[in-house]
Parts: C-alpha cells; structure tokens; sequence
C-alpha cells in the first residue's frame, strides 16, 4: 500500500472500472469442483518453472535473486497493481491461474469462496512453517488452522504519527488513550483554530475496519454450518460513537481522502497535527512531506482503557492458487520468499515491505533509527504493535462490498445524513444480503 | 422553407441508399472481402458478449456444503432482474442520472449550437482558432479531465477557490448539493465542442444559394440562423441528443474520479458505477442484469427521442 499505489489508485480503478464492466461478460461461471483437497507434495523432475504474480514494486529483482541461486526452480514475476483482484478473478476463471499470487489478508476468504486456493498441508515444510511468522497472520492464511493456503508476506500493525512540534508548541501531551486522544483534539483547537488533530475518510474502510480490530470487534464467525456475522456487535459501536462525537464537534476533519494530494496539502499546511497509520506509511509521509523531517515521531496507537490491543491495516500474503502443479518447489519459493533474512531485506528496501515473519522484525533495517524520524527507532514500535494484534479476527467472505457498504454509508454520516452507528448496521446488513446472493450460509450472530 | 429544405437532403440521402442496392448483388465476394474485417471482431467482441451478459443475467448462484463450499450456477429466470427492480440503490442512481441529463444535456447542446452558429457567421475573425480551441477538451482523455478538474475543485489545492475565498465566498464544489453539477461541468466541458463540430459540419454543408435567396427576400442574420440554419441541421441536432441521452446514462469517468477526492459520491452513485461495484463483489450475475437494464433504458429512451422528433421535424 504505498503511495504509489493510491495514485495508481486515481487513475487505474477508473480505466480498470471501465473495462472491467466491459468485460463482464467474458467472465464464465465458475463450474462445481471440489474443495481445495490436500494434494500431494512430490518434487518434480528436472527445471520447473513457476508464475508469481503481485504488486510489489521492485519485486522482479528479488525473484532474480532466487532464480540466480536456483536454477531448477525458476519463478516468473507479472505485476498486476493495476487490477489485481480483476486480473486474478479472470485468469482462475479461464483455468490459467498462475502457481502463487499476492492476496491481501481482508480478500483471502472471498477469494477462498471463490475456490482460488490449493491446501498445501501435505508439504512437511508448510506446516513448518507456522513458527515462523507472527501469530495473527497465520491464523488469517491457514483460516483458523485448517489448512494451509498461504504465506504471509507482509503487514500493516496499526501506530500514532504524531507532530511532536505542534504537541510542544502547545504544550500538549501526545496521548495515550482514546480518550486522552480526543481531549487532546479540544485542546490543539483552542491553541489553534486552523489546526485538526486527524482527518477521517469515510471512504477508507480499511482503515476503519484496523480500528474495529484494535477495540477487538470480531466481524465474522463460523458455527452451527453457518457464517456468523456480528459486524454490528457493541465494540464496533463504540468506536463508531467515539469518531461521530469528534465529528459532530468538527474537531476532526472530513474534507480530506488518505493518501491524495489534498491530504498531503493539509499537512503541508501544518493544518493536521497527528496520521493514524500502518506501518508502511512512515515511508508515505518521509516521501510526500520532504520538508516536515524531523518533526515527525510515531508512538503507539491510543489504546481503549488499558488493553494494549492493536489493529492491522493493509499487507498481503503469497498464496498457492489451484491447479498448481508444482506444490513442493512453491512451497520451498514462497518460504524463501517471506522468511529469508536476505530476500525480506530486500523487499523492505525495493518494496517498503514491513515483514509478517518474525525473523523479518530483526531485520538490521528495522532495528536501526530513522533519519525522517529524528533517528528515533520506529521500527520498535511497529514490532510491538504487531504482537499487540488480536489472532482471532477474521474477514468475510464478501469483504468487498461490504467495504463499499460501509463507505458509502459513513460518507452519508459526515456529511450530516446519519450517524456511524447507522453505518455499522449497513455494513451487518450488506454482508448478509451479499451473502445471500452469493448463496452462502450465513446468519447474524451475537 | 424548413420543409423545403429538409426533403432536399433526403433525396440526396434516398438516392445514395438506391445507388449501393443495386451495386451489391453481383459482387457478394467482395463486399464480403471488405466486410469481414468488421463484421467478425463486430461479431466477437460486441454481439457474442451482450449475448453472454444476457445469459449471465439469467443464472444465480447456488452453493453445496460447509463454510467455503463449492459453487455453481443454475438458470434463475427473472430472480436477477427482480433483485434489480427492487433495488433501492438502483433507482436512486437512475433519478441522480435523470436529473443530471435534464440540465446537463439541454445546456450542453444550447451552448455548443451557439458556438456553431458563431463559428458560421462571417463576422468572426479567428475561426480556425476558435474551432480547435473548441475542441481541444475533446482530445483530452476524460479520466485525465476529470483528475484535472478535481484539482481545481479541490479546497486544498484549487486556485479558484482560494480566488473565492478571497472575495469572500465560501464555495463547495464537492459539497452533497454541488457534487453532481461539478460532475455536470467536467461533462459538458469535455463534450460541448465534440457536438460544436457535428452541428458546425452540417453548417458548412448547407449550399450558399439559401442564403443568397433568403437575403433577396430581406431575411436579417438572426432570421437566417434561426429559420434556415437551425431547421437544415435539425438532424445534427437530434443526433448530438441521442449520443447525450447515451453518454449520460453511462455515466462513469467523471463521477468515479471526483469519488476519490468527496466522499459525497457513493460508491453506487450511477447505474454503471453500481454494476462496476456488484461485479467487484463477484456478483457478476447481477451486475450483467444491471448493465442490461441500462441497455433497455438507453435504448428505449433513445429511439423514443427519435421517434418523437423524426415525427415532429417531419423527418
């Protein structure tokens, strides 16, 4: 989710929107086949040659790497930033689904519903591999421990970026809870009237949604046959009330999109004095804001009470889609890919990549302090961040529109037609109607 | 005089159809030499996927076993269509693009008629000028006009607004009110010199010797524009309104790319945007029964306007 990506954003989703109406209806229907079995997990004889396709800048040279060192598992890179789920839908559904892809961790079970992966828990090494990676991701790619689907690649644990300049000029304590958080908004207005203490973007729901996970809103469940969806549930609420008081008291702005050119003019301005962000946002602001280096320090995201939870926002995994003949030599690729001290070096420098394997947070590039930062070691923060992350949350099977339901439903919100609460219960509604369409057992939980 | 006119151009039209009727027969094989060309990528790329979205619309999707079972569809009838028709979302972006079409399209083509008939009279100085420049938005891309646009409507960034500020307005071009018409102007700004040219080419082709009478009989320039030119290039002008009526119901660019600057467009805000977010949500279904929905509409409201006019023009 780097900047680059959010322009490609502007322009691609319109020309991919495009398109892909057009290309609707050369997309077949899937036909009935039978659930990722666990397939077998033989070497092959002789050279094999694999399809990796993702959407991480500069990852063509990492590949490059392995296939210098490895000349009987060659891996072919394609870069599909520009439509990913579009590319992806449109090739499992013509049978050419390339042997590995990029998926992000909120689309695995559309994906997964949508019969995209192999269960490759027949390979020792697979299974293995659990150790390896930060506890909430594996619970995400192996779906709760039932098989294994996917590798995490890379995450997105959620911290505070805070003006600490601004905090200093006005003598304000950088807060520590949400609600030291919003005192904090009331007193950096009253210092400053042209000054807001965040911006909320009704049309980021991901961002939203790393919120609800931090105050441990479970969205979704699985018992009794059925998907139990419990997106409107009391700790989703709460944070929905907590964001509508900072807006009705236009204490926050709302006139502001993440990651667009106004956004970064506002802070231009010094007009914004803290960025709720992830981890692969402290190269967005060292990027976009040149001159603000320095003034910038990041801390832990504000906690609810005393839990010291947190959320993730963004980050994606490598999966093994069906149909992949090479199960063994993927398996060997993709640990290599996400677990090799080299190769997640690399990704984190070409990429912006923060890794999901724990050997990955020693990385000498994350233990090191950060020039933009004042030196400080920010990584530190992002490490514990990713430990405070709740293992149980689980994304639903039509994440998708129910995003979309949500944002359109908090846009009415902001601009005074509604509450958030209302559109948490949108979100409840739109994932069981969604559902439905798509026939999927579900009911609403509680 | 109009009437004259008119069945002037369409004998010349009749007898241009007579004279390709008759060369046809013998030389099949060519023709189709030259036709093939079109006629198969027509075939593969335009009429067999509309033959699918209409087949995609009829099927819904049906699932077998446990959390992530398997799927398949099965032919539903009008179950799709039905969910459409009770779609709430569906009809309210249906009334956004109504609403704008009422006062985009007749703005439009008022603007680019006058435009045309300046560019006719022999007192303007400059025409060649003036006509690229008319039509110089029409060869910007209209996502690109759009990114534009949304630059000088954004708070943040736009002169014009800080030009407004100053003068002590508070303008809010993406505000919940505003958003459409900005959507309206990104429009008419791209495509008003589009239809400038189509009215102006039709001008230019109205033989001098009208003007010439109409001068003898002591017709002044208002009178010749409104009674001679604007009736000759009435067909022009229904053309340029059925390519509207199109355009507005496929709405799409200039919404979607304002979208990511104002939260005050949803996510379902035209029909073509709503079956771009059915369909990313993997109901292609749906989303085929949206898009043929939007065909009959356009289809309907369409060649209803042609109808209407052909009978009222005398065509």
């Amino acid at each position: 989710m780097s900047n680059t990506v959010m322009r490609i954003r502007l322009a691609g989703a319109v020309v991919a929107g495009a398109v892909s109406v057009a290309l609707l209806a050369a997309c077949s229907s899937p036909a009935p086949s039978g659930e990722a079995s666990a397939a077998s997990c033989q070497p092959a004889q002789g050279k094999v040659t694999l399809q990796y396709w993702n959407t991480v800048p500069g990852m063509d040279q990492v590949v490059a790497l392995w296939n210098k060192k490895n000349p009987n598992i060659q891996v072919e890179t394609k870069n599909i930033a520009n439509d990913q789920y579009g590319t992806l839908g449109n090739a499992l559904k013509a049978g050419k689904a390339p042997e590995l892809a990029q998926i992000g961790y909120d689309q695995l079970p559309s994906m997964r519903t949508q019969d995209a992966f192999v269960d490759v828990s027949a390979c020792a090494d697979a299974v293995a591999a659990k150790s390896k990676f930060v506890p909430w991701t594996w619970s995400q790619t192996s779906f709760g421990d039932t098989g294994v689907f996917a590798f995490p690649q890379d995450t997105g644990p959620m911290a505070l970026f805070v003006r600490k300049d601004l905090f200093e000029k006005h003598k304000i304590e950088i807060p520590k809870t949400w609600d030291e958080y919003a005192a904090d908004a009331q007193k950096l207005r009253d210092a400053d009237p042209d000054l807001s203490i965040t911006f909320f973007d009704p049309n980021n729901a991901e961002f939203f949604n790393g919120l609800l996970w931090q105050n441990n809103a479970r969205m979704y469940g699985y018992s009794g046959d059925k998907w139990q969806v419990t997106v409107d549930s009391e700790q989703s609420r709460q944070v929905a009330d907590y964001w509508q008081k900072l807006i009705d008291a236009k204490l926050v702005r709302t006139d502001l999109a993440h990651a667009t050119p106004p956004m970064y003019a506002a802070y231009e301005k010094n007009q914004v004095a803290t960025y709720i962000g992830a981890a692969w946002g402290y190269s967005m602001l060292r990027d976009n804001l040149p001159d603000q280096a320095g003034k910038w320090t990041i801390v832990p995201l504000p906690t609810w009470g005393t839990s010291a939870a947190s959320g993730d926002w963004g980050g994606s995994t490598v999966a093994f889609m069906k149909g992949n003949p090479h199960l063994y030599e993927s398996v060997k690729f993709n640990t290599w890919l996400n677990t090799d001290p080299e190769a997640l070096a690399l990704e984190n420098k070409l990429g912006g990549l923060y890794p999901a394997a724990t050997a990955g947070l020693a990385l000498p590039a994350l233990s090191e302090g950060v020039p933009y930062y004042g030196n400080e070691k920010i990584f530190d923060v992002f490490a514990e961040s990713s430990k405070n992350i709740d293992t149980s949350f689980a994304w639903g099977p039509t994440q998708k529109t129910v995003n979309l339901a949500l944002q359109d439903a908090m846009a009415k919100a902001v601009s005074g037609s509604g509450k958030l609460t209302d559109a948490i219960s949108a979100a409840q509604a739109a994932a069981l109607k969604s559902m439905q369409d798509q026939a999927i057992p579900a009911a609403a939980g509680n | 005089m109009a009437d004259i006119a008119t069945r002037g151009t369409r004998v010349v039209a009749e007898s241009g159809d007579r004279r390709r009727l008759s060369d046809g027969g013998p030389r099949a094989g060519i023709v189709l030499a030259f036709l093939t060309p079109f006629f198969l990528p027509f075939v593969l790329f335009y009429l067999v996927p509309i033959a699918y979205a209409i087949w995609q619309s009829f099927l819904v999707v049906r699932r077998t076993g446990g959390q992530y079972g398997t799927s398949y569809t099965t032919f539903g009838g009008f179950e799709q269509y039905a969910e459409v028709f009770q779609n709430g979302e569906f009809w309210a972006s249906i009334g956004r693009i109504a609403l704008f079409g009422i006062v985009q399209v007749p703005v439009m083509l008022v603007v680019a008629l006058i435009m045309a008939l300046l560019l006719d009279t022999p007192l303007l100085k400059l025409k060649s000028f003036f006509r690229v420049a008319a039509f110089m938005p029409y060869a910007v891309p209209g996502v690109i006009a759009a990114i534009m646009w949304s630059f000088l409507y954004s708070p943040q960034l736009s002169p014009v607004v800080d030009l407004l500020k100053g003068l002590g307005l508070e303008p809010d071009f993406l505000g919940p009110g505003a958003v459409l018409w900005s959507a309206a102007n990104v429009s008419t700004w791209l495509w008003t010199g589009y239809n400038m040219l189509i009215m102006f080419s039709a001008l230019q082709a109205i033989p001098g010797e009208l003007y010439e009478a109409a001068k003898l009989d002591g017709a002044s320039n208002w009178a010749i524009a409104w009674r001679i030119k604007v009736p000759i290039i009435a067909p022009s002008i229904i053309l340029t309104t059925v390519f509207s009526i199109i355009g507005t119901l496929q709405l799409y660019a200039e919404p979607a790319v304002l979208r990511q600057i104002s939260s005050n467009i949803s996510s379902t805000y035209t029909p073509n945007m709503l079956a771009y977010a059915v369909a990313s949500g993997n109901n292609y279904q749906q989303a085929a029964a949206i898009s043929v929905v939007i065909a009959v509409i356009t289809f309907v409201l369409s060649f209803g306007f042609m109808r209407l006019t052909s009978k009222r023009a005398g065509l």
